[in-house]
């Protein structure tokens, strides 16, 4: 049988369903892509990377408004209208989620809207949309089912002010205040919208920092920002009891510098991390191995231990990302079909798109003091980027870790408005094994933001045109 | 899709590429079971029992017995018990409540242009390095679950296999603590479970179009050295190293024909004189034939002959009998031989040696093993008996015992008859008063007895019947000397005729 006449499945058409799905018809394979929304795009589209960021833009937006003022530009205080604001968040959604919906039909795609449960390792029992059920038989199946917001026990109450990322993407009201349980990148993203949008937000970190595993300053000049932006960042503390009173909902605090032990929230928003959604009815009946914390086992080919069974994205592992999720979903696309191909990225780029952002990718000095590993760091402060001045922010920076004997540029992390795109050439220069030398030596345009990962090089040298460091020794 | 699934011939251990198979043990129709063995097959000289990896009736027995078998050939097919069920045989892609999809069927889309272009985008496999293990690898396209799931298996049914052709059980082989491998043993690499992509070896500085070029020519790019600077690995460092490797396989293919493969002069029509029979040379015959055409072809013989008079140990013999006997083993010549050559291949330590041509250097033994020419129905084989000196004539004469029971009840197995640093060939137990063995390479050297029998021997001025063993040792002449194996082969026959010697020298 040429892999051509393949007949595969792919469940859940999030970014890596839907990146497997396509590449596999591409290769000539027939492809049925089975997922509970009407179209393909997953939790990243529905609600998640793509509404957030829809938001986020608008909160930015509001921000340098009220910035404006120091430019000799006043705006009254902003009206904002909900309603449209929600219709024009899902209208982009929509035009989104319609344009795979597209994808996939120009590509032959059979789209299932419906949910599949296994017979065996080969057969889906699929029920649809319209409650129909269907049992088809497949060659190879990727899972690529993704995960969900995690829950902590303690705090699950059931009360309408209550909410998990979705619920705070739905954005129903703008409250009074918001609690953020978790100080990671989906509870900083949120917080700021609403934040922006003109509520009270306190966020509680457990641990001493925000934005955990990320290095400490790329988080500073965001923690800065943050605490104006936000009424309280309450850090090494714990949310002890939840409790629904009248005028809503009252947690108790443990731990930290917390002076009001007890304070009452319209809202509360949960974001403690997510977790993969393994539990699949039927793969019992599979070879397919759950490790201990859900994740499903695969190999560098993303083949679980099922031999017909691929799995990818926040289902097999770390990072949760959509764009790690979709390179996974082409590698087993492709090892399906018979390439030698393997999961080995040298760098996946994790960007907060907080404002400012903070973006990283490759070997963090984190990472590296905890290996013990021989590193040299250099650093670019934005203060010397002639745009960072015109766009009347300076707080940001630009890192490159290198390995000391090659020169060769081991990681990036920037901060600073717009990381998020800067970091695909910190990204692209680990990929490509580039030297100091390299970034050094390649023209970059004048005046971006861009320049600062050049100039960071540079710094390396102890050359660099805009900070003046000489190396030492 | 069809659950049928194909049974083929896995790997039974190393450098065993075939076998003939010399009983069937499965028919069509009949149900088969993972693990159930389906097959003996007399591989070069063991004969190794094959279990199924696959459950299922058998469809087609696509081998007969006499055939020769390779790795990977298929054996049987048969319809698999667990799909059956649930495919309930229908076409892929039938869906029982919706007609909808029958109406409308995907359309083919693949066109002859996109065809050619799949089929480039095939990798093509120029070096597969020998050291990537099996369930490592991509998995082969287009084959059916089942036979994927037979894949899964092979690393199993191959360690299966090489302890059975060890004599052992799995459970022998695995010390207690270690955990089975469980049936789906599934080779998990470090798992993605941390951070994905960051749990395996550090980044390698090379692009990733240099690494998906290594990964396609099956080279390990941690291998690679770079040439670019700070060592970044380019595709040309890649194609290099590949190419290396290349001519280091074709090099080792084409390293002078090795002996005993010559070319064989060609063979006239023997029919064209009268009836004929062909009858193909299977197992221990054909291995038996290889094997001596290259001891021949390689070493440059010389037999030399001796006679020991062995009139007091033939006395000796029949007192200690016995005491053999209860211990279960026979106290033959053959054992006492075993006894005497072990003590003199530690006074001859170059007969206890192999030769190294190619690095032109002697491999000095450290240890004396011994095998023991012995005739069986199948042909000749040589359990070999280790550390012969430090073992006493009774434990050498019931081991022998064992193991030349053990080869003739085709019991042996190929790690009994493997690693002899000396060969002792007895054929006094049908004639002959002297022959010259040929040497069992790579060891050097060979001693042959004869029958013993009764000479007048001119002993004190007189002719005396003594019982008189005659001795012929064939030696490789690149490595002894011809007085050394004279002074070798003095010794033992002094040996025989006064065993105090052995106290004193062996």
């Amino acid at each position: 049988m040429p892999e051509a006449s393949l007949n595969i499945a792919v469940i859940g058409a999030g970014p890596g369903g839907y990146a497997a799905a396509f590449l596999a018809a591409d290769l000539g394979m027939q492809v049925t892509l089975i997922d509970p929304e009407a179209n393909p795009g997953g939790v990243c589209l529905y609600r998640g990377c793509i509404p957030s960021k829809a938001l986020l833009h608008v909160a930015k937006l509001i921000a340098e408004s009220q910035q404006a003022k120091n430019w000799g530009i006043e705006f009254p205080p902003p009206k904002i209208d909900l309603a449209r604001l929600r219709t024009w968040k899902e209208s982009v959604v929509k035009k989104l989620t319609g344009g795979l919906g597209q994808l996939s039909k120009q590509r032959h795609v059979e789209y299932i809207q419906g949910r599949a449960a296994f017979t065996n390792s080969t057969t889906l029992r699929i029920t649809k949309a319209d409650s129909t059920e269907a049992v088809l038989t497949f060659d190879r199946i990727i899972l690529a089912t993704g995960s969900r917001p995690a829950i902590i026990p303690a705090l699950k109450l059931a009360s309408p002010r209550m909410m998990d990322s979705s619920g705070a993407l739905a954005l129903e009201d703008i409250p009074g205040s918001l609690l953020v349980v978790g100080g990671g990148y989906i509870g900083l993203e949120l917080g700021s919208v609403y934040a922006a949008l003109g509520t009270r937000v306190t966020v509680v970190e457990m641990l001493p920092g925000l934005l955990p595993g990320a290095d400490r300053d790329l988080v500073l000049p965001l923690h800065k920002r943050l605490e104006k932006m936000f009424e309280a960042i309450l850090l090494n503390t714990t949310v002890a009891s939840l409790k629904e009173d009248g005028a809503g909902i009252r947690a108790t605090f443990e731990g930290g510098a917390v002076q009001e032990k007890e304070k009452t929230f319209d809202r509360v928003l949960v974001s403690v991390g997510r977790k993969p959604n393994s539990e699949i009815p039927g793969l019992e009946t599979t070879q397919v191995h759950v490790g201990p914390r859900g994740f499903i086992e695969v190999n560098k080919q993303l083949q679980t231990a099922d031999p017909s069974i691929y799995a990818i994205g926040d289902v097999v592992g770390e990072p949760m990302l959509a764009h790690k999720a979709s390179h996974e979903g082409r590698i087993a696309v492709e090892a399906i079909a018979g390439h030698k191909v393997a999961f080995e990225p040298n760098a996946i780029p994790a960007v907060v798109f907080t404002d400012p952002e903070v973006a990283w990718c490759g070997l963090t000095e984190t990472q590296a003091e905890k290996e013990n590993r021989e590193i040299k760091v250099a650093k670019f402060p934005w203060a010397a980027s002639g745009r960072a001045i015109t766009l009347d922010r300076p707080e940001g920076m630009t890192k490159l870790i290198f390995d000391p004997q090659s020169e060769r540029v081991l990681g990036v992390g920037i901060v600073g408005i717009g990381a998020g795109e800067l970091i695909a050439e910190g990204v692209l220069a680990i990929e490509m094994a580039a030297l100091a030398s390299d970034i050094a030596m390649t023209i970059h345009p004048h005046p971006t933001l861009s320049e600062t990962f050049m100039e960071s090089a540079e710094v390396f040298f102890g050359t660099s045109t805009h900070v003046f460091r000489p190396k030492r020794g | 899709m069809e659950s049928v699934i194909e049974f083929k011939l896995p790997v039974l251990g190393e450098n065993i590429e075939q076998g003939d198979l010399v009983r069937l043990m499965i028919a069509p129709g009949a149900t088969v079971s993972e693990g159930q063995t389906v097959m003996e097959l007399e591989t070069d000289k063991a004969v190794i029992e094959v279990p199924s990896s696959v459950s299922g009736t058998i469809k087609e027995i696509l081998v007969k017995e006499g055939d020769k078998i390779k790795v990977g050939q298929v054996v049987f097919t048969a319809d698999s018990n667990g799909a059956s069920a649930a495919a309930v045989a229908q076409p892929p892609h039938q869906v029982e409540p919706s007609p909808k999809r029958a109406a409308a069927p995907p359309a083919k889309r693949p066109s002859g242009e996109q065809a050619a272009a799949a089929a480039k985008l095939q990798p093509s496999s120029l070096v597969q390095p020998p050291s990537q293990p099996l369930s490592q690898s991509a998995a082969p396209p287009a084959r059916a679950a089942a036979a994927g799931e037979f894949r899964l298996q092979e690393p199993r049914l191959a360690f299966q296999a090489a302890i059975r052709a060890e004599g052992k059980t799995e459970e022998q082989a695995l010390p207690p603590d270690q955990p089975r491998p469980r049936p789906a043993a599934f080779s998990m690499p470090a798992q993605l479970g941390k951070v994905a992509g960051t749990e395996h070896r550090e980044a390698v500085p090379a692009a990733p179009h240099t690494r998906r070029l290594a990964r396609e020519l099956g080279v390990d790019i941690y291998e690679v050295k770079g040439a670019g600077p700070g060592g970044r690995i380019r595709e040309d460092d890649v194609k290099a190293h590949a190419k290396a490797l290349l001519t280091a396989v074709v090099s080792a293919a084409q390293t002078p024909p090795r002996a005993g493969h010559f070319v064989e002069p060609k063979l006239p029509d023997f029919a064209k004189w009268g009836k004929i029979e062909r009858v193909s040379m299977r197992g221990v015959r054909r291995k038996t034939a290889e094997h001596l055409a290259e001891s021949w072809n390689t070493i440059p013989h010389v037999t030399q002959h001796d006679r020991a008079d062995i009139t007091e140990l033939e006395q000796l013999r029949a007192r200690f009998a016995p005491k053999a006997e209860q211990a279960g083993g026979k106290m033959t010549v053959t054992a006492i031989a075993l006894k005497v050559c072990a003590a003199a291949l530690k006074v001859f330590p170059q007969f206890n040696a192999s030769i190294d041509m190619e690095k032109t250097e002697i491999v000095y033994k450290q240890y004396i093993h011994i095998g023991v020419a012995a005739d069986t129905d199948r042909g000749l084989l040589v359990p070999v008996i280790r550390d012969v000196d430090k073992k006493n004539i009774v434990e050498l004469a019931v081991e022998l015992s064992q193991l030349s029971q053990k080869a003739r009840d085709k019991k042996i197995t190929l790690a009994d008859m493997e690693g002899g640093s000396f060969t002792i060939t007895n054929l006094g137990g049908i004639g002959g008063t002297a022959f010259t063995p040929i040497v069992n390479h790579p060891e050097v050297a060979i001693l042959g007895l004869s029958r013993s029998r009764i000479e007048p021997e001119w002993i004190g001025g007189k002719f005396e019947p003594r019982l008189i063993l005659p001795l012929s040792l064939s030696y490789d002449h690149r490595l002894i000397d011809g007085a050394d194996a004279a002074r070798f082969l003095r010794w033992v026959a002094e040996a025989f005729e006064q065993p105090f010697l052995l106290s004193v020298q062996g």
